[in-house]
């Protein structure tokens, strides 16, 4: 029975990881032959601060978008997990952003956010705020994504978090309440704990959203400005079909699969070491 | 090799999903990968079907590959796997890579081939600088061009066209205003490595010296790298666009139609569109000099590829040479604001009364005087794209200290590759 998965599993994953490790080995530009150079694609990626350049921008990216999906998406269950159709549509149109494709979000926010004609731009200088350029200023164009990303991806996390408040049993609210629990002692110490398996779930698929982040960089920035975000997928993208460089794009795809492996161990343990719930 | 080969023709997704499928192609028939958007690429995709219709012989099957580096990589894709279309067309640059990888048909023995009377600057004969021997015809041109100034005419007023640098910054401060919630630059440009060149050729210098050193240009290139900083930076007159590569080009496009950018360098490629689609006079003029006029020639040339079948290779060069013919290379030119690639096709322009009714289109031609060839150099677009262009983005918009970063920048372009 498990011939199906197992050849599924080798054919689409051990053996592309496999064709990566080895294509890492070698300077290959597709055209000429390919030349064995050992370790010295990971060698350069680290001599030359690309690999800890690219890593950094991840980890921020993903901090700010992990962080921002589950406080927001958080927020906004707590706000509106209520019966009524007002709430209802308010529901249905923060998660609208997330049925949305990715292509069309960049598209929207550049527009947007445009120092000059955008509409966020033009209401800033309405308010006397300086021109902002929210994409083209190395400093705040990470953090410009990171928030696109975020409100494209709330209305996921929020009605997740809809539904594990609607599995707390309402009695527990209720006999918190009579022991003299406030609002926030009820949410602390009762909500949060039963919200734990759910909050885990958001912030592990956030953080593989993040890490997946491709469109987005490609439509908005293509990793300008001056690399500011050059998130690690678009980076593999950028060695392979930009500089004509598979051994370093592989030897890149290799050390973006064990950072994943890292993270996805480390949120593993998190979540088991506090007695979630599976 | 051969596994990897398998590999690539099995996962098409690592060369552009689907559109790197290969076709069968029928007895005649030949590929055609092409790199178009907008209005281009509906003038080739005409001259294609008038090809077609012109004869049974022969039939082009041209397919869209996006920009020209993705294209590129979906030929390199293709290459790998054995799938290689019989014609494609490549940036300047990227040529002697793919003629050094021996991956391009020599076109020589073709009949014809040294007597279709290009325009010798932007034929490769002229578009490169000389090497010890003579070398196999590779490639031929097609879409030429020069970067060129606009000028929104209602913005210039009275004012003269600038022809030089200082000019340029002076009517750049002029032209730049605040007023309320709108502001409009003076000048903006893609912050790009032809645009530099540009500026480099213009200071006096050369990006690869003769001996074939990448020494980008050394203080030419620094200078050049300055007059763009302080025109961000201490005049606030200029605007570098948002995006990299051909999407800054586009958002360039973008803000001089819609008047938030008073004059813009950009390709001369973009003559017409930018013509049929401004609500103002647009003006199109040489570059400013500094020490020297000077230009860079780009576009892209025609190439074959190597691999593909006999039968294919003969439907392309039968396309190649209709392509040349002083009809087609009028049309691409006049409907675009390319270069018309051939001394035929220019003549007949001339006494047609082309260029006197259409002054703009006479720009980048007359600028070829100043076109300044590039060396044959297989590691040039990487020093391009890997070493230069993330450091001019670099020090102009954190202003950094031109001197170091071309420094740094001259130091890793002789690691390459």
């Amino acid at each position: 029975m498990l011939g199906p998965t197992a050849a599924v599993l080798l054919t689409f994953f051990v053996a592309p990881v496999g064709a990566a490790l080895y294509q890492s080995l070698f300077s290959w530009d597709l055209l000429t032959p390919p030349r064995l150079v050992g370790l010295a694609n990971y060698e350069v990626l680290a001599r030359s601060g690309e690999l800890l350049a690219v890593t950094l921008t991840t980890l921020r990216y993903s901090a700010m978008v992990v962080v921002g999906a589950v406080g927001l998406g958080l927020g906004l269950a707590l706000l509106l997990a209520r019966p009524g159709r007002f709430f209802a549509a308010a529901r249905a149109a923060i998660f609208s952003a997330y049925v949305v494709s990715w292509v069309s979000v960049a598209l929207l926010w550049m527009w947007l956010l445009d120092p000059d004609s955008g509409l966020v731009a033009g209401l800033l200088r309405w308010l006397g705020a300086p021109r902002m350029g929210f994409l083209t200023d190395p400093d705040s164009a990470l953090a410009t994504l990171a928030a696109v990303t975020v409100w494209k991806i709330t209305g996921y996390a929020m009605i997740l978090f809809v539904v594990g408040l609607q599995d707390i049993p309402p009695a527990l609210r209720e006999a918190a309440a009579l022991d003299g629990a406030g609002p926030l002692a009820r949410f602390w110490y009762l909500t949060l704990p039963m919200l734990r398996p759910t909050l885990a779930f958001v912030a592990t698929t956030s953080l593989i959203i993040s890490f997946q982040a491709f469109d987005v960089v490609r439509v908005m920035t293509q990793g300008g400005p001056v690399k500011a975000t050059t998130l690690f997928v678009y980076a593999i993208y950028e060695q392979v079909f930009l500089d004509l460089r598979v051994g370093r794009a592989s030897a890149l795809t290799v050390i973006f699969l064990l950072v994943l492996v890292l993270l996805s161990a480390l949120q593993l343990w998190a979540f088991r070491g506090h007695g979630g719930r599976r | 090799m051969i596994r990897r080969r398998a590999l690539l023709a099995a996962l098409p997704a690592l060369g552009g999903a689907t559109a790197c499928a290969p076709r069968r192609l029928a007895p005649g028939e030949v590929a055609l990968w092409f790199s178009y958007g907008g209005k281009n690429r509906e003038v080739l995709l005409d001259l294609v079907r008038r090809f077609n219709a012109s004869q049974r012989r022969y039939r082009v099957i041209p397919t869209y590959q996006g920009d020209y580096f993705e294209a590129l990589a979906k030929v390199r894709t293709a290459l790998a796997a054995g799938l290689a279309p019989g014609l494609t067309h490549v940036v300047g640059e990227v040529l002697p890579y793919l003629a050094e990888a021996g991956v391009l048909e020599p076109l020589d023995a073709y009949e014809g081939a040294r007597e279709l009377g290009f325009v010798r600057a932007i034929a490769q004969e002229g578009s490169y600088q000389p090497g010890a021997a003579p070398r196999p015809l590779w490639g031929i041109p097609f879409n030429r061009s020069t970067p060129i100034l606009y000028l929104n005419g209602a913005l210039l007023g009275g004012r003269p066209v600038p022809a030089t640098w200082e000019e340029q910054r002076e009517l750049a401060r002029a032209l730049t205003s605040k007023s309320g919630t709108s502001l409009r630059w003076g000048y903006e440009v893609p912050i790009s490595w032809w645009f530099w060149v540009a500026l480099v050729g213009q200071a006096g210098g050369e990006v690869v010296a003769g001996s074939g050193e990448a020494t980008l240009g050394g203080e030419a290139g620094e200078k050049a790298l300055r007059y763009w900083q302080r025109l961000v930076h201490e005049d606030r007159s200029m605007r570098p666009p948002p995006g990299r590569d051909y999407n800054a080009w586009q958002v360039t496009n973008q803000d001089f139609l819609a008047g938030r950018a008073a004059f813009i360098w950009t390709s001369t490629a973009f003559l017409r569109y930018l013509e049929e689609n401004a609500k103002f006079p647009v003006i199109a003029a040489p570059l400013p000099q500094e020490a020297r006029a000077a230009v860079p020639t780009g576009g892209t040339l025609f190439v074959m590829m190597r691999q593909a079948p006999a039968a294919e290779k003969e439907a392309g060069w039968a396309f190649l040479r209709w392509m040349s013919e002083p009809e087609q290379a009028m049309e691409w030119a006049t409907r675009t604001g390319y270069l018309p690639v051939t001394e035929g096709a220019v003549a007949r322009l001339e006494t047609s009364g082309f260029y006197r009714d259409h002054p703009n289109d006479r720009v980048a031609y007359e600028q070829l005087r100043a076109a300044q060839p590039w060396p044959w150099a297989p590691t040039l677009f990487r020093v391009q794209r890997q070493v230069v262009e993330p450091r001019l983005e670099a020090a102009v918009l954190r202003n950094e200290d031109a001197g170091r970063v071309l420094a740094q920048a001259r130091i890793e372009a002789r690691s390459e590759p």
